[in-house]
């Protein structure tokens, strides 16, 4: 029988089609349940370290207690939640100029940046993609003005919903098991009544 | 706190009579909604994108010859040829009488283009491109399309929706002509209309200045109507959220003097 000498190419090919199809289904479990994708969990470094810890941290743990929208102004506002201009952070750090050598160093960077004429560059840690267009305004109003318990959060705990709990993180990252998927979004639309009509957020 | 969705059925009527072609409807929608700039090249290819354009016609011969002018913008029709040929629910029909394009799940298959009796899709057939002077006047409120998928008007959906949450949600009123003429929340090509020939407003809100004529259209056959109201291309039953009003003929053309 000459069928010996067929099964070793036949087996290699074998192998090579399940290596490749091995390799199909690790890139996409990983695409799919990763959010953003190939980035679960990651906090990027970012230009200047900044303890939420230090500035939202409750007072009993050391913290100042600053609110969210103090200096995330536009959240109650409009669609962005936007990042402060340097500006505001001199609003303190004219005064405040650190008690640690650590602090010193990275509140330096601040003023130098307000005196150059240079915005910090910020990473971002949280993204939802272009097509999609997130009003923070609408959810904040919906879960602090409303008419039961539930719907009558402070502020703080309305973010910390999807961004986790950033009062308590010296390094900004996503919430563990968090994801901004679409699924998450209708799930919640679904809970409150919300429209869950495309053009809600695909505009 | 209103979180109750009010129902709104959108429409437009555009007086043909009114309009003098200037095109400043063209310019304010290629603006408001990112679409990407037209080349004389793409126009002599035909994949030039216009979510509203005007169509122009000559009447007569010269000396005695008469333009004609008419925008043409997508109808969202409320039985849209488009929408049941696509494969992938890209398109569809929502609760307030628009026609929806979702980008996100457009594949590309160019069916609702072919089905389309007014011409009113386009296919990003290219990656779109903006000249760097332009790229800070990109709206942040839409999306920009990129290659291969579908796009056409949207009666400015991001308007309307900032419309809902100023007035409706904020202010718990209802939006009506004159909140949306006065926050400037109608259409970019409403807005910009020099002589008002565009009319935009809910078709469901019992003051419109649009409800008359949608309500002779949709009960008058079109030799009964009392309004000068007509729908392009309303034999094809297509049900169109877009009415135009004839030109009112003051001097017409003498017999033998046009094409007819």
């Amino acid at each position: 029988m000459k069928l010996g000498r067929n099964m070793v190419p036949l087996a290699l090919v074998g192998l090579g089609t399940s290596l490749i199809l091995l390799v199909v289904v690790v890139v996409v479990g990983i695409a799919w349940y990763s959010n953003p994708p190939f980035g679960l969990g990651d906090a990027p470094p970012q230009p200047i370290a900044f303890p939420h810890t230090v500035h939202a941290g409750a007072p009993e743990q050391g913290g100042q207690g600053i609110q969210c929208e103090f200096c995330h102004r536009n959240v109650t506002k409009g669609a962005a939640a936007t990042v402060p201009a340097v500006e505001q952070c001199l609003f303190c750090h004219q005064q405040v100029t650190g008690t640690t050598e650590t602090a010193r160093v990275e509140i330096a960077k601040v003023k130098a940046s307000f005196e150059n004429n240079t915005p910090i560059q910020w990473e971002r840690v949280h993204r939802v993609p272009d097509h999609v267009r997130f009003v923070h305004e609408a959810h904040i109003r919906f879960f602090t003005e409303g008419e039961t318990p539930e719907t009558q959060l402070p502020v703080s705990q309305v973010c910390s919903v999807c961004h986790g709990d950033v009062a308590g993180m010296t390094v900004v990252a996503p919430k563990p098991g968090q994801s901004l998927k679409m699924g998450t979004c209708l799930d919640c639309h679904r809970q409150n009544n919300i429209p869950t009509d495309c053009t809600v957020c695909h505009q | 706190m209103a979180t109750e969705r009010i129902d709104h059925k959108w429409g437009m009527v555009i007086d043909v009579d009114r309009c003098t072609g200037c095109q400043a409807c063209v310019v304010a929608c290629q603006a408001e909604n990112n679409v990407p700039m037209n080349t004389p090249d793409r126009f002599l290819e035909r994949r030039a994108y216009e979510w509203i354009r005007i169509e122009r016609y000559w009447e007569g011969e010269f000396p005695k010859v008469k333009a004609r002018f008419i925008p043409i913008l997508c109808q969202h029709c409320g039985n849209a040829p488009c929408e049941p040929v696509c494969p992938v629910y890209a398109t569809y029909h929502n609760d307030q009488g628009l026609n929806v394009q979702v980008y996100n799940r457009c594949v590309g298959t160019r069916y609702c283009i072919n089905n389309c009796p007014y011409q009113v899709r386009f296919f990003n057939w290219w990656e779109p491109q903006w000249p760097n002077t332009l790229q800070n006047q990109l709206n942040p409120d839409v999306t920009v399309r990129s290659r291969g998928i579908m796009e056409k008007c949207t009666f400015c959906i991001q308007r309307l929706r900032r419309a809902e949450l100023a007035l409706e949600r904020q202010e718990g009123g209802r939006i009506n002509d004159q909140n949306l003429a006065e926050r400037n929340l109608a259409p970019a090509c409403v807005a910009a209309c020099p002589t008002s020939a565009l009319m935009f407003g809910d078709q469901n809100d019992p003051n419109s200045k649009i409800r008359p004529y949608f309500e002779d259209a949709n009960t008058h056959s079109e030799r009964e109507r009392k309004t000068r109201g007509y729908r392009l291309l309303e034999e094809m039953g297509t049900g169109a959220n877009v009415i135009y009003l004839k030109k009112v003929e003051q001097y017409p053309l003498k017999q033998g003097e046009s094409h007819g």
